[in-house]
């Protein structure tokens, strides 16, 4: 995880969100317990140095570049994934706690789990039988 | 309804606004059903063809590549962590999962005994290089 502001690539791509330039929308599983919120987000081609995953105020945001090992001189003749970015943002509940979310990133698979804050957390509350 | 606040944490931004942002996305999101996964990209220099597929979070065990006259098949099963549906709730269930198969028809121009794959994350990448004897040739006219 980086910070927006040490990574010149990640404000440019910023500008770029307000147009309708191609970015693709990666897709995402999402599965809640109480403990928290896990989700899982696939971005194939994009390697741990160019993923940018950032909280702002309640806005989590997921950006990739996609990097491929391309050759000089590859011309495309057959493309499913047409552009070079992933970008996904999710508003998250006030009950999360965005502070300590923990990041897992293996072979394009994303898996983020977000715990509940503590006082939203259910608690059992024992009765006393006098 | 303190329940329901609680099953409800996550929502999309303003899921117009993003649709609108990201039509061609949203288009494309729907191609890749069963039969369209995984993705693949396909490309060609002089000397080579490239095939990339793209195949998040599998081990390469699991992937079957295979080069059959002209035609590449790559074929495997995703599975997926599922929720516990007893301790929580699943809310987006979009990615890919399950057995899939896809199958490409290469340039005749391809040595199949030369292709090479490298599993990088989550993209297969596939070379193949190009007979020799395809590269272009100049034809030499004699007048008679």
């Amino acid at each position: 995880m980086r910070e927006e502001q040490n990574n010149p690539e990640a404000k440019a791509s910023i500008k770029q969100t307000s147009s309708t330039t191609s970015v693709t929308q990666p897709l995402a599983d999402i599965f809640e317990t109480q403990e928290g919120a896990t989700l899982y987000i696939d971005l194939p081609g994009v390697d741990k140095e160019s993923l940018n995953i950032d909280v702002d105020k309640d806005v989590l945001s997921i950006k990739g570049k996609i990097a491929l090992d391309i050759p000089d001189g590859l011309e495309a003749t057959y493309m499913d994934i047409r552009s070079g970015r992933y970008e996904r943002h999710f508003t998250l509940g006030e009950e999360l706690d965005s502070h300590n979310i923990q990041a897992d990133f293996k072979q394009g698979e994303l898996k983020l789990f977000i715990p509940r804050s503590e006082r939203h957390k259910p608690r059992k509350i024992e009765i006393k039988t006098g | 309804m303190i329940s329901e606040m609680l099953r409800f944490p996550f929502s999309m931004l303003d899921e117009d606004i993003e649709k609108l942002f990201y039509q061609d996305s949203f288009q494309s999101r729907g191609r890749y059903g069963r039969g369209n996964y995984p993705a693949i990209n396909i490309g060609a220099t002089d000397k080579s063809v490239k095939v990339y597929m793209f195949i998040p979070g599998i081990k390469t065990e699991d992937l079957d590549v295979v080069i059959e006259k002209n035609m590449l098949s790559v074929s495997g099963e995703r599975v997926l962590p599922e929720a516990d549906e007893r301790k929580g709730a699943t809310y987006r269930r979009e990615r890919f999962s399950g057995p899939f198969k896809r199958t490409i028809t290469l340039p005749d121009s391809v040595d199949a005994d030369t292709a090479e794959a490298i599993y990088k994350n989550g993209v297969l990448h596939i070379s193949i290089a190009k007979h020799v004897e395809s590269e272009p040739r100049q034809i030499k006219i004699s007048v008679q």
